[in-house]
């Protein structure tokens, strides 16, 4: 086969796959917007100097769970690291 | 990939977790060949997720790791991990026959790497609920780090097929279009191994259906006080706290014909306790207690290791907790009646709080396989004093706690003596 009916094959396969997933991507998608809103709103938060999981769900209006759960994903991921001990609460930094 | 339609070994292991892997090694060391076919994408059973191990309180990964490297390299081993099994019977003295599906990974497992750059470069963050739902991973992911194979899987309910991962793999070995795929394996024997898991935290509507702030399983625990878990370090799950005050609460699903599971699931008194010390090392002036009915420390060492407990400064009430509600500043309320001190109805709060959940079998074989399973859905021996990995199907065997609740050492225990009445069994078909 050509390069180039390759290519095409490819993309109608690719058309048929979205279509037939159309729910779960929509789904992804709407999860994703919702998720990079709050990781944008935490790397704001965290941009002056460390905060506690309380200080940041102040700032960000929501609930400390949320940000704590978002807090630790970032820090899997190596964009937030711990920083310094506030009380028996743990104080969360960018990392870069 | 490979063909798979039809595969001949000469046992087929039903489980990859430690009886399955134990019982794969020993008749593989005998040279025999064999099938581990497991349903997650990771071989390592629950014991590759726990935190450290009682009485010697060894790290879970390190002794586990070992065993699974060695099934995963072994010359006579074969790794099938996730598959669904849909039917296993004897066919003849000498045939056991499996019909499996290899479930979709979306990754060709014969290009991946395991570089894991598709699940750095993914934009969509899932629950994971391998870190006990405390953080979350990619929609493509590898399961753990110590993961075996380092093969990942797209979880495609959570895929926008933006097409991110595919753009970033050095081996071009992401299959959006991947389909699942039929097979069969034909032994002579088999081994199930099918372990367990926790009963639900949504049972007992006393203990708040898992709605409540900082209640959490045994199971979430163990992932909290891995050194590779979710926080990397001991918090309360509301708000980040370090506990003060953290409780254990036993029998919370187990001795209870009310949730309709009357036994003993044997190991919660020892990993609470285990838990407990783990805790105490971890926080050193927090206040540890374990509400109890009875501690049943029955194997070697382990009365030592509730002896040791006590002198550590663990509290032991011996009270059945009769409610959990919310309390004040995100703390769990305990109700019990206090059976040893004054008397009465008690109440007390905790940052944290622990349910001892039961254990109840991972796998119903009905309309699967004919193997008899006992009025507690356990696989059922009918030699259990003498040979306790018989089964009612001529050279199946079962091992682990697939046969009923026991801690690691007895699972091993079980799962050599598994592969011994396989390899007996396949001495006599010659």
């Amino acid at each position: 086969m050509s390069e180039e009916k390759k290519q095409s094959t490819a993309t109608t396969d690719m058309k048929k796959l979205r279509q037939e997933r159309k729910e779960y991507i929509s789904g992804a998608r709407d999860k994703m917007k919702g998720q990079n809103k709050i990781i944008k709103a935490l790397k704001e938060a965290l941009s002056g100097d460390p905060k506690t999981i309380p200080e940041l769900a102040e700032i960000m209006g929501m609930k400390t769970d949320t940000v704590l759960m978002y807090v630790s994903t970032l820090k899997r991921y190596g964009i937030i690291g711990e920083g310094p001990k506030d009380g028996d609460y743990f104080k969360y930094e960018l990392t870069k | 990939m490979k063909a798979k339609r039809d595969l001949q070994f000469d046992a087929i292991v039903i489980g990859g977790g430690i009886a399955g892997l134990q019982s794969a090694l020993d008749l593989g060391d005998q040279g025999y060949t064999v099938a581990v076919v497991d349903k997650d994408a990771t071989i390592g059973g629950k014991m590759i997720r726990l935190s450290k191990v009682f009485p010697t309180l060894d790290c879970a990964s390190c002794i586990t790791t070992p065993k699974m490297s060695s099934a995963a390299h072994h010359e006579n081993i074969t790794l099938f991990t996730y598959c669904t099994l849909n039917n296993l019977d004897r066919q003849t003295p000498d045939k056991v026959v499996a019909q499996l599906i290899q479930e979709a990974r979306y990754v060709d497992p014969e290009k991946c790497i395991g570089c894991r750059k598709c699940e750095y470069g993914c934009p969509v963050y899932v629950e994971d609920d391998e870190q006990g739902g405390f953080n979350m991973r990619k929609a493509i992911y590898i399961p753990f780090s110590n993961a075996i194979p380092q093969i990942p899987l797209l979880d495609v309910e959570n895929c926008s097929l933006c097409g991110k991962c595919a753009k970033v793999c050095p081996t071009d070995a992401i299959r959006y279009d991947m389909k699942p795929e039929e097979f069969s394996i034909t032994a002579k024997t088999a081994v199930l191994a099918t372990g367990f898991e926790l009963s639900s935290m949504e049972q007992k509507p006393q203990y708040g259906l898992d709605r409540l702030q900082n209640v959490v399983s045994s199971m979430q625990m163990e992932r909290l006080l891995a050194p590779h878990g979710p926080y990397n370090r001991v918090l309360r799950p509301s708000d980040g706290k370090e506990p003060d005050s953290i409780a254990y609460v036993q029998c919370a699903g187990s001795r209870d014909e009310s949730l309709g599971i009357p036994y003993c699931s044997r190991v919660c008194c020892m990993y609470a306790i285990k838990q407990a010390m783990l805790l105490s090392g971890a926080l050193p002036l927090a206040d540890i207690t374990i509400y109890y009915m009875d501690i049943r420390a029955f194997g070697k060492g382990y009365e030592q290791f509730y002896q040791n407990a006590k002198a550590m400064g663990i509290e032991f009430v011996k009270a059945k907790v009769a409610k959990i509600t919310q309390g004040e500043n995100q703390t769990a309320k305990l109700r019990y009646e206090d059976q040893e001190g004054n008397g009465g109805v008690m109440e007390r709060e905790h940052d944290l709080v622990i349910l001892s959940l039961g254990i109840v079998p991972q796998w119903d074989p009905e309309g699967i396989c004919s193997v008899g399973c006992g009025q507690d859905g356990f696989i059922k021996s009918i030699m259990p004093k003498i040979a306790p990995t018989v089964t009612n199907i001529d050279g199946v065997y079962t091992a682990g706690v697939a046969a009923g609740p026991k801690d690691i050492v007895d699972t091993i225990t079980e799962a050599g003596a598994a592969a011994m009445e396989a390899s007996n069994y396949m001495k006599s078909l010659a």
